[in-house]
């Protein structure tokens, strides 16, 4: 019925992040796995509501659900939060490349220098 | 024949629930400038039953028919001709129904047809629908998941 978690592409992914309250609980289970009660404790949506986000969130491979005993729990799916990161990194690799090479190429005034330094840096 | 458009979605409510939102308590939820008057203060009416009204009363006590019901069998689905904006002679047809997806969760799916009836106007007349249904959609999940609605 739904795609295997590890095989969602990362653009279902951004679409379940497009709600804030599918965001709210990526972060949620960011700090830790939870169940969809303890989700639902924390969120101002009803359980139902949480489950039908984390459903959302499964079919697009951020959110695994585990069996605890009778319990089900929730937590992040490494595969698929890294597919985002990676796709954000390969994004931001290509911007990051492309000022660098404007950068070094283009002769700095004092204050286009002082401006240049205030970018962030990022590693990687 | 042209092709229906189907639309399914997860609603995070029962199927009753769902479906009394949907029925009963549309003007709470349908899209303000949705209507066939542009009247913003204009206000939708469904009448919940087998061969019930759907109307709109604009601020005035203008009353324009936007469709009629031609199923009913709650919780589980509701047909209704529909013709906002035009003439009932080109209505078309929606079905939805409300099949419980379990953990307390709804899927509604539903089914917009008989296009052919807009004759020349029929594929772009589609499209345009195809658009409402996505202004509809997010309202309606949000009414029905809102708590104590």
């Amino acid at each position: 019925m739904s795609p295997a978690a590890g095989a969602a592409p990362a653009g279902d992914a951004f679409e379940a992040l497009g709600d804030p309250n599918r965001r709210a609980i990526v972060e949620l289970l960011g700090a830790h796995e939870r169940s969809v009660q303890e989700l639902a404790d924390e969120l101002p949506i009803s359980r139902p509501a949480v489950s039908r986000h984390l459903r959302l969130l499964k079919e697009a491979g951020l959110v695994v659900e585990e069996a605890h005993g009778t319990r089900r729990i929730y937590r992040l799916h490494d595969e698929g939060v890294e597919a985002v990161a990676a796709y954000l990194t390969e994004v931001w690799g290509d911007v990051a490349s492309r000022f660098r090479l404007l950068a070094e190429n283009t002769a700095p005034r004092p204050a286009a220098a002082a401006s240049a330094r205030k970018q962030p840096k990022r590693k990687r | 024949m042209i092709e229906p458009l189907r639309l399914s979605f997860e609603i995070g409510c029962s199927p009753e629930h769902a479906f009394t939102v949907w029925t009963t308590r549309t003007a709470a939820w349908w899209p303000k400038g949705h209507s066939a008057s542009g009247d913003p203060k204009t206000e939708v009416v469904l009448e919940p039953r087998l061969d019930g009204r759907i109307y709109e009363r604009t601020s005035d006590g203008t009353e324009i028919d936007w469709g009629r019901i031609t199923g009913w069998n709650p919780p589980h689905a509701l047909s209704y001709r529909w013709h906002i904006g035009r003439d009932a002679a080109t209505a078309t047809d929606v079905e939805l129904t409300f099949v419980d997806a379990g953990d307390g969760t709804t899927r509604l799916e539903i089914v917009h047809s008989g296009w052919e009836a807009l004759g020349d106007g029929a594929l772009a007349y589609r499209e345009a629908n195809t658009n409402g249904w996505s202004t509809l959609i997010p309202t309606f999940t949000a009414a029905a998941e809102a708590p104590r609605f």
